[in-house]
């Protein structure tokens, strides 16, 4: 049976923000003024988040993540095909998960499904394909309208897929993106295309659209209370009604992780980091202080029936992960899991029991964590952690989803593939 | 004074009517009817008083269905063409504010011979280079998850005004009313939110077309809509009657200062 999949995701964080950031300046997103880029500093500073993800790699870890983010210091991969791309050479085994490449932010999405493809080739197949609409900071960024983002977002990746599963010449007839010649060369490795992955938050339409396809929906909430069971609860539901059946492998959730020798230390040793990443790096994003850019009414994707429906079940100015103001709190949310081994390997034994996730993307190198840490972090988990959640959980799974692997073989005879 | 829903195009349209005589078409912005109060304000009674108002809600807002094929401001003008057909208002005088003033200005352009008279207040439409359109959307985001004087300052003149935190209040307000304000957005969102950002870089060398007499008004405080455009709207038009300034107020002139601005276009209607 297939225990739980350990990805290591990195964000290549901004770190040298001056110390007043957060008192002098209102947003890490969009409008932060790049003259805080320090070119001198920065040097070398791709290279180390590099080695870091190819140490994950020696570390067995099952797979890597990057995403695309710009113009903000959460993220610095406005093109993580590029990063992806290096991964190729200095990795062996994991996957490379890219989650995902913007598609209403590019002008012919047929670019993404070439650059995948050469991705997927260069890397021996181990290349998987995410997907995503762009939240509010990208609005913003690209000049991109929200209302009718989505609907360019399924037509660009349905447009992907043909194109890496239908013999070309074709004509592509869309409404967003009418294209004359789909042809691209080359064509994935992977038959009959990459593994597929879309984030979103819970919001109706994307469930459906995901589980129409078949492709694995990654829950994109840092926080992981009830609403994460509830989620994949959910998703359980309406893949029934679309004739598949729910099993780990079809979800995903972010979490951050920092493991210490023991509790004590971790917890000293990670502090800044933590404090960094959520005062700084969130402002503008998961953090209300400022002007939080990510959902609202001023980045309108929701029909009106969904945004009277989010009205309706929440409340104004409801705190976010950023917003924590002391360690106790913010370990409550479940979001950055700190520990001595036994510590992190209780609390993430219990996530997959309650959840049953079974693809953990886990964030080891938080705000301006220095390179030891975060290697030594890395390699506690690897050593410490793994093993013991990859016993416990293929055991779990393999009692509660028995039907896995069928599932999985069904998908890919849905989809074409050659035996 | 009457509130319906008509079928236009096949889709639902709301329409607000209101007072006697020839018609008055009046197409609204964000700070408006059917944008944030489902009730006439004094300015539209004052309109009603002198002429037939009829008001319809753009795709997407108030109880109009929203429109599939939206992408354009060229779609908004076709399809307020079919709304007026609709009711069989084939010659009209026509007043639009903000969004609802470029629409105006693009119906006037492609269909001048049904246009007896144009005014404008506030309206986008136009790029005019050094004096962008401001960003409501990013001011749509509250501060702290509450606040909203960033938009009210972007809507109406400098400084907190009451009639501000009476249509933007801070915090969550009755959930009609935040319906009301998101749909004004996502409409806009289809149709202004690209780039170009609320404009279409052509009209500009279209507005010599419109040749019936046409007002341009503009609070003089407008932080939405620079008064650049204003200037620009009035330089174009060929039956410009010029640019009249609303000192004291902001984007939405016309609620802030409703009976000069009333004041303004009654007299002016042929």
């Amino acid at each position: 049976m297939i225990p739980a999949q350990l990805f290591c995701w990195h964000f290549l964080a901004y770190p040298y923000l001056p110390a007043d950031f957060d008192e002098k300046y209102d947003t890490g997103w969009v409008t932060v003024p790049n003259a805080l880029w320090d070119s001198e500093k920065s040097k070398g500073l791709y290279q180390v988040y590099i080695d870091q993800m190819a140490l994950a790699d020696r570390l067995g870890f099952d797979g890597l993540v990057l995403n695309e983010h710009h113009q903000n210091v959460y993220g610095l991969a406005p093109s993580p095909n590029l990063i992806a791309a290096a991964l190729t050479q200095v990795t062996s085994h994991a996957k490379i998960v890219v989650l995902g490449n913007l598609l209403p932010l590019h002008m012919n999405p047929l670019r993404v499904a070439e650059e995948y493809a050469m991705l997927d080739m260069m890397s021996n197949g181990r290349i998987i394909a995410g997907f995503a609409p762009g939240g509010g900071p990208e609005t913003f960024n690209y000049d991109v309208p929200s209302a009718p983002s989505r609907e360019k977002f399924w037509e660009a990746l349905d447009l992907i897929v043909r194109a890496w599963t239908e013999d070309g010449p074709f004509i592509h007839e869309g409404r967003h993106f009418p294209l004359r010649y789909v042809n691209p060369w080359p064509q994935p490795l992977q038959k009959p295309h990459p593994p597929i992955w879309v984030p979103g938050s819970r919001s109706p339409s994307t469930l459906v659209e995901c589980a129409k396809r078949g492709y694995c929906y990654f829950l994109s909430s840092r926080s992981h209370g009830s609403a994460t069971g509830q989620a994949k609860d959910q998703f359980a539901k309406v893949l029934a009604d679309h004739g598949r059946k729910y099993h780990p492998f079809r979800m995903g959730i972010l979490l951050s992780a920092y493991v210490g020798e023991d509790d004590r230390t971790a917890r000293q040793e990670c502090e800044e980091g933590v404090w960094y990443f959520l005062k700084n790096l969130l402002k503008g994003h998961l953090r209300t202080e400022g002007r939080q850019l990510t959902f609202g009414p001023g980045v309108p994707y929701m029909p009106a029936k969904a945004w009277r429906e989010y009205l309706e079940n929440s409340k104004p100015g409801r705190k976010l992960l950023g917003d924590a103001e002391d360690w106790e709190e913010l370990d409550r949310s479940n979001s950055i899991i700190v520990g001595g081994p036994d510590t992190v390997y209780e609390r993430l034994k219990n996530l997959i029991d309650k959840s049953e996730v079974g693809n953990l993307l886990i964030q080891f190198h938080l705000g301006n964590m220095p390179d030891g840490l975060t290697c030594a972090s890395m390699e506690r988990f690897a050593t410490q952690v793994a093993p013991r959640l990859r016993e416990y959980s293929a055991k779990v799974f393999a009692q509660r989803f028995p039907h896995t692997e069928d599932e999985m073989e069904g998908e890919l005879a849905r989809s074409g593939a050659p035996r | 004074m009457t509130a319906r829903v008509i079928e236009a195009g096949g889709r639902d349209v709301a329409v607000f009517e209101a007072g006697d005589g020839a018609p008055l078409v009046y197409l609204h912005g964000f700070a408006d009817l059917h944008g944030v109060g489902a009730d006439p304000f004094p300015f539209h009674q004052a309109l009603a008083r002198a002429r037939r108002l009829v008001a319809p809600a753009h795709p997407g807002c108030a109880e109009s269905a929203e429109y599939q094929d939206l992408s354009t401001v060229e779609d908004a003008v076709y399809h307020t063409l079919e709304v007026l057909d609709a009711l069989e208002i084939h010659r009209f005088d026509l007043v639009g504010h903000c969004m609802g003033g470029w629409i105006a200005a693009e119906l006037a352009v492609r269909h001048p011979e049904r246009v007896g008279s144009l005014t404008l207040i506030g309206a986008c439409g136009l790029f005019v280079a050094g004096a962008p359109i401001g960003d409501v959307f990013m001011m749509a985001q509250p501060e702290r998850g509450v606040d909203h004087a960033g938009l009210r300052r972007m809507l109406f003149a400098a400084g907190d005004t009451k009639l501000g935190n009476q249509l933007f209040p801070d915090g969550r307000g009755e959930i009609d009313d935040e319906m009301r304000r998101y749909q004004m957005l996502r409409f806009a969102s289809f149709i202004g939110f690209r780039p170009p950002y609320f404009y279409n870089r052509s009209l500009v060398n279209r507005l010599h077309r419109v040749t019936c007499p046409a007002l341009v008004i503009w609070g003089a405080e407008d932080a939405m809509v620079p008064l650049a455009h204003g200037h620009a709207y009035a330089a174009g038009l060929a039956g410009s009657n010029g640019l009249e300034i609303v000192s004291g107020a902001g984007h939405a002139a016309h609620l802030e200062e409703p009976d000069r601005v009333a004041g303004l276009v009654t007299e002016f209607l042929p």
